[in-house]
């Protein structure tokens, strides 16, 4: 669910970033020989400065068998520190300045970030160009990570959701790595403590200064932030090896699945088509994206009538993410009795089929423009929320420009497109379904 | 038409003159306001001095819900269909956050929105239609909460909720603040309705407002919350928890693929005061949130690879999984020292409850060191910079402040501190509040029988790692596995999940 949830933010922020008369920072993009792409933001933020290290690196990347959830293990093992500045040292000197540090791995992209204040910048950029160069840990260290990593899963896998959203990525891709979730099989994050060469070879393939980005926001001048990083990162070797991925080939016919949850929960129908891969000059892609919204969102007839006026369902809730490769778009329902799940189903269907054959209304498509226009600007709040919101942006692209054009194509999406995009995606050849129900009543 | 009828109220009222609520105690009921001239957007935060430990016996949920039926429901005006239709093109929202203590109805919108934003606001606080299809559905979401989603989905939090029941047992916070599963099944409209009017009174309501938002607009909000009626704080009794004496385990019987561990006891000591600040140091340094500074997560995650994390608490903390900074809005008159052990496998549960225990131990009977003391006072000072970056989150402090009735603002005087407090203030701070030998404890684990049995006899509990570690740690695993943690028969009991949260 939290992806869906970062989905909506990412359109938001799409839709209106591209508008000079609205965006409300400039921002200073250029590129370190080496191939390290820095973007520096200053934002009105009195002394607080955000600092965004993307890897453009994350499950996606996992071509290997037996290998998935490595992006994210390897994400942990960044903050394992270096020869200059051993892990224990990172550790004491990220808390002498009351940094607010944390990473996280998503399909695509591994984000570093930290919080902090501006007079810390120099000593942020050196611990961070050092680490992404001179990464060293020991195999002990390694494999007593790979135990925190498995204690992640076993603390997320009580969820449904998480149940549910593993069996639905197995399901639906054949040959793409998208077919596991960004944490990982089971079977492979228990293997994690014998991979420690592999380990070596993923920092020598994928953390190398073409395959990264750095976003800096908040309390800076471009000038001097530039000066700072180009004295550090540019000792940074280039070295990017890009992973050899399967394309999935097109789904043939639909697939559907029953999966059991072992504990107690309303069951939950999950409904996915393949989508496309993001690419702000896609029309079709650009419509479903506000499709989703406008069909099953909050605002929506359907929502409407399954969770306010029958009460059938707890919620209804599309997810139309924005990928490198083909994502699925999905969307999801807890439904209140088992009896009901079909019918659920049957209404998601239906109202698919109204958006292929009748236009939508025109208020409800400006009311969605003005929304993303508005939840944009007040989502600029912190320096952490503009580098933040951008972030799957710069990894999906390599750039921020892409948000230009992604608001400009949204603002010229007409009913008709509207339409198109639903005949397009919302297919049954496109389509997967996945139900979840509880062990126990 | 009805928009534009709403329009006009709206202009009318922002031409309205300032007016004071004329109750006793307007001195503490004076709104809080936090200007912020550039900011585009405008936070509102209405707080109503209500909570959970206001809900009448066998009405446990009630105050939730109450705020629920404000917020996610229809008004007078419009049903919530339309409201969340009018709402969306704003991307704007409010919402109900209801605690112990404290019910905040909050909104943000940006000033362009103002008026279509003010009129929906306004209404549903002053206007809630309590209608009985909302209610039905409020009530389904609480107990889908109540019955599948904590008892099954997050035993994380499961673990908190029990902790936190058992301590205050008997008390007016003795429930979660959604309720139990019978008495919420039993609230009716008129329940709702009855709350409402009792504690939805002008002398029980603080306006928090924020952003940049004109004169005129504070002057149109006093005087719309003129309408609600007169009515004096209702204020419950503190709770007085029950002593502890000893180690005192619940242990929820479920088929979990690991145990989430909770423990913790009461303490007499709030923000604001000098012990506080001087406390949140070695809290700091003993299990600062969701940091790799924490030193439990040094000992459990870090050097052993138990688990995802392990922190520590002065304040409650709800969500915490969910959190990377405090929350705002949950003040509490009384609030428990906790620590927090994220799920760890079943076989290394009692070795790890061992490793809390002893770390606790060691800092209780040792005190900090002058290094980790410096360490964490340099930390503490600028991490705070971090904990409020928007004005809705500075609005949230503000309102804090005035709960506890700190005159400078808590964040300020959090800062400050760090440059006065001595090592001496700190090592007073933690023999005076913490103790290590009465600790109420919550374990999520299959095979419950086995591990009271462990805990009554303090059996060792040597741990096998399946890869290898320092001899460091190996030597003081040895000291951790047959660290004392006796716990008396009758002072453990086992508790079906089917029996949680029910009455």
């Amino acid at each position: 669910m939290k992806h869906f949830f970062f989905t909506l933010v990412i359109v938001t922020l799409g839709s209106v970033a591209m508008a000079q008369s609205i965006f409300p920072y400039k921002y200073h993009v250029e590129t370190l020989p080496n191939g390290l792409k820095v973007i520096t933001i200053p934002t009105e933020s009195p002394g607080l400065v955000a600092y965004y290290s993307i890897v453009r690196t994350g499950s996606r990347d996992e071509v290997e068998p037996g290998k998935s959830g490595f992006a994210h293990f390897f994400e942990h093992m960044m903050f394992r520190g270096t020869t200059k500045y051993p892990g224990p040292v990172y550790d004491s000197l990220i808390t002498s300045i009351g940094a607010s540090a944390n990473a996280y791995t998503t399909d695509d992209y591994t984000a570093y970030h930290l919080n902090f204040a501006k007079e810390d910048l120099e000593r942020v950029i050196e611990l961070e160009s050092d680490r992404f160069q001179n990464l060293y840990y020991e195999k002990p260290e390694f494999q007593t990570e790979a135990g925190a990593v498995y204690g992640e899963y076993r603390k997320s896998i009580t969820s449904p959701f998480a149940v549910l959203n593993e069996k639905m990525q197995d399901l639906a891709y054949d040959v793409h790595t998208y077919k596991h979730t960004t944490i990982g099989f089971e079977a492979d994050i228990k293997a994690m403590p014998e991979q420690f060469e592999y380990s070596k070879s993923f920092f020598a393939r994928f953390y190398r200064p073409e395959n990264v980005l750095l976003l800096i926001t908040g309390d800076i001048d471009p000038k001097a932030t530039m000066k700072l990083v180009t004295n550090y990162y540019s000792s940074w070797r280039k070295g990017y090896v890009p992973p050899n991925i399967t394309p999935e080939p097109p789904q043939k016919a639909e697939r559907s699945a029953e999966i059991a949850y072992n504990g107690k929960t309303l069951p939950i129908i999950d409904i996915a088509y393949k989508g496309d891969p993001f690419d702000p000059t896609n029309k079709d892609l650009i419509a479903a994206l506000l499709l989703g919204d406008l069909a099953f969102g909050e605002n929506s007839d359907l929502y409407k009538k399954l969770v306010i006026n029958e009460q059938k369902v707890q919620f209804i809730n599309p997810s139309v993410p924005m990928n490198r490769d083909l994502p699925l778009f999905e969307i999801y329902s807890m439904v209140k009795k088992l009896d009901d799940i079909n019918y659920v189903r049957d209404e998601v269907y239906r109202t698919l089929e109204e958006f292929k054959t009748k236009l939508v209304d025109e208020k409800k498509l400006n009311d969605l423009k003005r929304r993303n226009k508005y939840g944009f600007l007040m989502g600029l709040d912190t320096p952490d929320n503009v580098a933040g919101g951008l972030a799957r942006f710069a990894a999906i692209s390599g750039g921020i420009e892409v948000v230009n054009q992604l608001y400009k194509q949204m603002e010229s999406v007409t009913p008709q497109d509207i339409l198109n995009a639903a005949k397009k995606y919302f297919t049954p050849e496109r389509r997967t379904v996945v139900v979840l129900k509880g062990t126990q009543s | 038409m009805k928009t534009i009828v709403i329009a006009l109220t709206i202009v009318l009222a922002l031409a309205l003159p300032c007016t004071t609520t004329g109750e006793q105690n307007v001195e503490k009921n004076t709104p809080v306001l936090l200007p912020v001239k550039n900011d585009p957007t405008i936070s509102f935060r209405i707080w109503f001095k209500v909570g959970s430990q206001n809900d009448p016996p066998g009405k446990e949920g009630l105050a939730a819900i109450t705020a629920s039926m404000l917020t996610d429901a229809s008004t007078q005006k419009n049903t919530y269909a339309q409201i969340i239709e009018k709402l969306y093109p704003l991307a704007a929202s409010y919402n109900a956050t209801t605690n112990v203590e404290m019910t905040v109805i909050y909104g943000r919108t940006h000033k362009d929105n103002l008026k279509e934003f003010y009129s929906l606001f306004g209404d549903a606080i002053l206007l809630p239609a309590f209608q009985q299809e909302d209610l039905d559905r409020i009530k389904s979401q609480v107990m889908n909460y109540l019955e599948n989603t904590l008892r099954y989905a997050n035993d994380e939090e499961l673990g908190k909720a029990v902790l936190y029941n058992d301590i205050y047992s008997g008390t007016p916070y003795g429930h979660i603040t959604a309720g139990t599963i019978q008495a919420v099944k039993s609230i009716t409209i008129e329940d709702v309705l009855d709350f409402y009017k009792q504690h939805y009174t002008r002398g029980n309501v603080v306006i928090g407002l924020g952003g940049g938002y004109h004169k005129k607009l504070l002057a149109a909000l006093q005087k719309d919350l003129q309408k609600l009626p007169a009515g004096a704080l209702r204020s419950a009794a503190k709770p007085q928890p029950k002593t502890i004496n000893g180690f005192n385990v619940t242990i929820i019987e479920k088929d979990a693929p690991a145990t989430a561990i909770s423990m913790g006891f009461p303490i007499n000591v709030l923000r604001g005061s000098k012990g506080w600040y001087a406390l949140a140091i070695a809290n700091s340094w003993l299990g600062e949130h969701r940091n790799s500074s924490s030193h439990l997560y040094q000992v459990i995650r870090e050097a052993r690879g138990l688990n995802y994390g392990d922190y520590s608490y002065i304040e409650h903390y709800p969500n915490g999984g969910r959190l990377q900074l405090p929350p705002q809005n949950v003040c509490r008159r009384q609030q428990i020292f906790e620590i927090w052990i994220r799920p760890v496998p079943n076989e290394a549960r009692h070795f790890a409850l061992r490793a809390a225990l002893r770390e606790f131990k060691h800092l209780v009977d040792k005190g900090m060191s002058k290094g980790d003391f410096e360490l964490t006072k340099s930390f503490l000072k600028k991490y705070v910079l971090h904990y409020a970056p928007t004005t809705m989150e500075r609005l949230g402090y503000a309102l804090d402040d005035r709960y506890y009735g700190i005159k400078a603002s808590h964040l300020e005087t959090y800062r400050k501190m760090m440059s006065t407090l001595t090592l001496g203030d700190v090592n007073a701070a933690i023999k005076k509040h913490w103790h290590y030998e009465n600790m109420q404890i919550a374990i999520i684990t299959k095979d419950a029988m086995a591990l009271k049995e462990a805990l009554v006899k303090d059996i060792p509990s040597p741990i096998t790692y399946s890869t290898p570690k320092p001899e460091s740690v190996m030597n003081e695993d040895k000291e951790i596995s047959v660290f004392p943690v006796k716990v008396k028969e009758e002072d453990i009991k086992i508790v079906p999940m089917a029996e949680l949260f029910l009455r």
